[in-house]
């Protein structure tokens, strides 16, 4: 059985292949790598980066989106 | 032959842009993307607000955004992201560096909330986000109260303006400390200061630019006016036109009346007597 392993993503509880990286989790999720930021334990992970980005157990995942605002 | 008054572009610059309109808007709380739209239009408005928000769903922004950018196009306008519901300088980095990948653009208004009920900010945290960000390249617009050490500091550690409350977020207050106000534009005479927060009614951003304030932003008055489009055709004619009062000169206010018709201290009718005269074309005679 393949390893998997247990993040948060956007405070729920997601399991993920082991090796998986930030970029394949947004595709996996179908989200177009430019229409969100990312932040992996409360740290902004740049677009740039999220291909070499691999997540480990326990990680947390936040997505971020524009909105209207003040 | 009747000549309209000469009136110059009066122009203001941020960061190398150079700006004509000295009103700008916020984009959250309208009732339809396309509302927003007309609003920005009628406004003449060149910047326009937006935020970041967590998500998971794919619902989106009902297409709130793409309608911002694309009446911001026509208008040759820019976005201004905010750091808003950031409650640490921490926070509010990690927000604006992902605010700047999502948005194509190093402004910032920075938002730290310091209280739940009041949400202004956090004055510690907001310098110390402040400085962080300056040194990141990034374009700072500071949402602070009227505190003046704290605008102060804030220019300190390279804010490019400063945008002091005129009452707490979304309150209508209007200005609700015009010394404290009046005091930041004197004693920080050289800064860009846009009044941000608590105005509810044109009248309000018209007494601001009469202060001699740069702009004023808002968002709440126009959004949830009765009609967000007309209401935003009014806020930018008042902007401008408090703008035009100030730059003519106000006038002083007195603690007594001034005579503005010259007619000098005489009484007007000489030998005037008591009972009241009657009317000189009327005889006793006539009045039978």
């Amino acid at each position: 059985m393949d390893a998997t392993i247990a993040v948060a993503l956007d405070g729920h509880p997601h399991r993920l292949a082991a090796g998986t990286t930030l970029a394949l989790l947004l595709t996996s999720l179908r989200y177009e790598p430019s229409a969100v930021a990312t932040a992996v334990n409360g740290r902004f992970v740049a677009r740039s980066n999220r291909e070499r980005f691999e997540l480990h157990e326990g990680d947390s995942v936040l997505l971020f989106q524009p909105i209207a605002g003040g | 032959m009747h000549r309209e008054p000469q009136v110059e572009t009066d122009t203001w610059q941020v960061d190398g842009v150079t700006l004509c309109s000295r009103f700008l808007l916020g984009s959250a709380g309208y009732p339809s993307p396309q509302t927003l739209r007309e609003a920005i239009r009628a406004s003449g408005t060149q910047i326009v607000t937006v935020g970041l928000k967590r998500t998971l769903a794919r619902g989106g922004d009902n297409g709130f955004v793409a309608i911002v950018r694309a009446a911001l196009a026509e208008q040759g306008a820019r976005l201004l992201p905010n750091t808003a519901g950031c409650r640490s300088a921490r926070e509010a980095i990690e927000l604006a560096m992902m605010a700047r990948e999502l948005y194509g653009t190093a402004w910032v208004k920075l938002e730290v909330v310091g209280d739940e009920y009041t949400l202004q900010p956090d004055p510690a945290e907001l310098v110390e986000a402040a400085r962080a960000l300056v040194r990141e390249g990034f374009v700072v617009w500071p949402y602070c109260t009227d505190d003046l050490v704290t605008c102060r500091r804030l220019l300190d550690v390279g804010c490019a303006l400063l945008m002091p409350w005129g009452a707490p977020i979304g309150s209508a207050q209007g200005i609700a400390n015009p010394l404290a106000l009046r005091t930041l534009r004197a004693r920080l005479a050289d800064a860009i200061l846009i009044v941000d927060a608590g105005i509810g009614a044109p009248s309000h951003a018209a007494r601001v630019m009469e202060m001699g304030f740069d702009a004023v932003l808002s968002n709440s008055a126009v959004a949830l006016s009765g009609d967000p489009v007309r209401m935003a055709h009014a806020f930018g004619q008042a902007v401008a036109a408090g703008r035009e009062g100030w730059r003519a000169g106000l006038i002083p206010v007195q603690d007594f009346a001034v005579a503005t018709t010259p007619v000098g201290g005489e009484r007007v009718l000489v030998g005037l007597t008591d009972p009241p005269i009657r009317d000189p074309h009327t005889t006793r005679a006539s009045r039978k």
